[in-house]
């Protein structure tokens, strides 16, 4: 075999992420650079389908049936669709609108807080590299934003891929969605542009498996209100493990 | 039941697994489930992390049908990644040097005959990878191999080698190149 050209560092970098020879900290890089580079996970995906067929020598080997029942027993209620995520958000900006209601429950909510005993303080868990990608609800496959949260520097590296210049009236803001359907404000995004979005301790616990992230279309400066967006709903998506 | 087989068959599959339908990943798990385990087992010698890593592995599968994007991948390659990912991710939470000494093959009986499946393989697009690993001098082929079928890392072969990080990584790096040189012919 002639003596082929060296591949640029980004690729090389791709490639042996795809050959699993990274250390487990230059594989988070290469994730978290996956989430926010395009380019660059399509080298890794090209690359993986490469060296895929390998496999082929692996000898099939059945596994105890008892595997099957556990799997079937930890699979949620379907969530894949994000339109239980759309389902949530619009109950949401129903409910807040103009609801003394909520206001209400807000203030039971408080005192009912109030009344519990402190709760136990636990070392909070060393934390899951997520991604998500963040895709319109027009049916759209191309994510619109995509977001890694890489738990060593506990930040969110957010990419945006819109195009900028648009719509110079208006701005994306972030949000995630924990369980508890309460969406958290984490900034403005900048079409075209990456931010790496360091993240309060405060905010950690809803940056998990299974949160949803939203965007929303604000006026310049974001959202006048603290903790709900007043614009339509740009993109959903949910934090999945890598 | 049948089982699916065909890439075009797994395809649906996933599909109807992004609607949230139980019995198609049922059916993908059937379809999959002993090479993904014998995968797992490869990487971890270790039957009880493989089952549990199984597990994790179709449990992600369910959550992440619907970012499958068949025009950027194969399902075989797909899920194959899922168990290697999250395989070498269990390996490398073991230690940094748990994994320096090679493992000692385990005793495994095969589902299937091996041989006949290497050469129906040979004969489609797989064969052009093994042709093409094969076109690699001894060592550089033989270290690629090392790193794909026991996750293990530069560290980890440089020492096995008793060669330096450097030279090791340019082994590979240069492997690589080939490879896809070979490939793209």
């Amino acid at each position: 075999m002639s003596e082929a050209p060296e591949l640029p560092e980004a690729e090389a970098f791709a490639a042996e992420h795809a050959l699993g020879v990274l250390s487990a900290v230059e594989r988070r890089s290469a994730e978290t650079r996956m989430a926010a580079d395009p380019a660059f996970a399509a080298q890794v995906e090209a690359w993986r389908e490469r060296l895929g067929p390998m496999i082929d020598e692996v000898a099939a080997i059945t596994p105890p049936t008892a595997v099957w029942t556990r799997i079937e027993r930890e699979l949620p209620a379907n969530d894949n669709a994000s339109e239980k995520v759309m389902r949530d958000l619009r109950f949401w900006k129903r409910a807040t609108v103009g609801s003394l209601g909520l206001a209400a429950a807000a203030m039971v909510l408080t005192v009912l807080i109030a009344n519990q005993p402190p709760l136990m303080v636990q070392a909070p868990p060393p934390g899951q590299l997520l991604n998500a990608s963040l895709v319109s609800q027009t049916g759209q496959p191309q994510p619109l934003f995509v977001a890694a949260y890489d738990p060593v520097r506990k930040a969110l590296i957010v990419t945006s891929l819109v195009t900028p210049g648009n719509d110079p009236g208006h701005v994306h803001e972030l949000w995630v969605i924990p369980a508890d359907g309460k969406p958290r404000p984490l900034g403005i995004l900048e079409p075209g542009k990456t931010r790496s979005m360091p993240m309060p301790s405060t905010l950690l616990p809803s940056l998990v498996d299974g949160s949803a992230l939203a965007v929303s279309l604000e006026p310049p400066g974001g959202s006048p209100k603290v903790d709900t967006p007043t614009g339509p709903i740009t993109a959903v998506g949910k934090l999945a493990k890598i | 039941m049948a089982v699916a087989t065909t890439p075009e068959d797994l395809s649906r599959l996933m599909s109807r697994i992004g609607a949230g339908d139980r019995g198609a990943l049922r059916q993908l798990y059937d379809a999959t489930s002993a090479k993904l385990f014998g995968v797992c087992l490869r990487i971890l010698s270790d039957r009880e992390e493989s089952e549990d890593v199984l597990q994790e592995v179709y449990v992600t599968v369910w959550r992440r049908a619907d970012r499958f994007d068949a025009s950027r991948a194969s399902v075989m390659t797909w899920v194959s990644t899922i168990a290697r990912n999250r395989s070498i991710d269990r390996l490398r939470a073991r230690g940094p040097m748990a994994y320096a000494e090679p493992v000692e093959e385990m005793d495994l009986p095969d589902d299937k005959a091996v041989g006949a499946e290497a050469l129906l393989v040979a004969a489609g697009e797989e064969g052009r990878l093994h042709n093409c690993l094969s076109e690699l001098d001894d060592r550089t082929e033989n270290v690629i191999r090392t790193a794909f079928f026991e996750g293990v890392t530069y560290d980890a072969l440089a020492r096995r080698m008793d060669t330096p990080l450097g030279t090791v990584k340019s082994w590979v790096r240069r492997g690589l190149a080939k490879l896809k040189g070979c490939l793209e012919q």
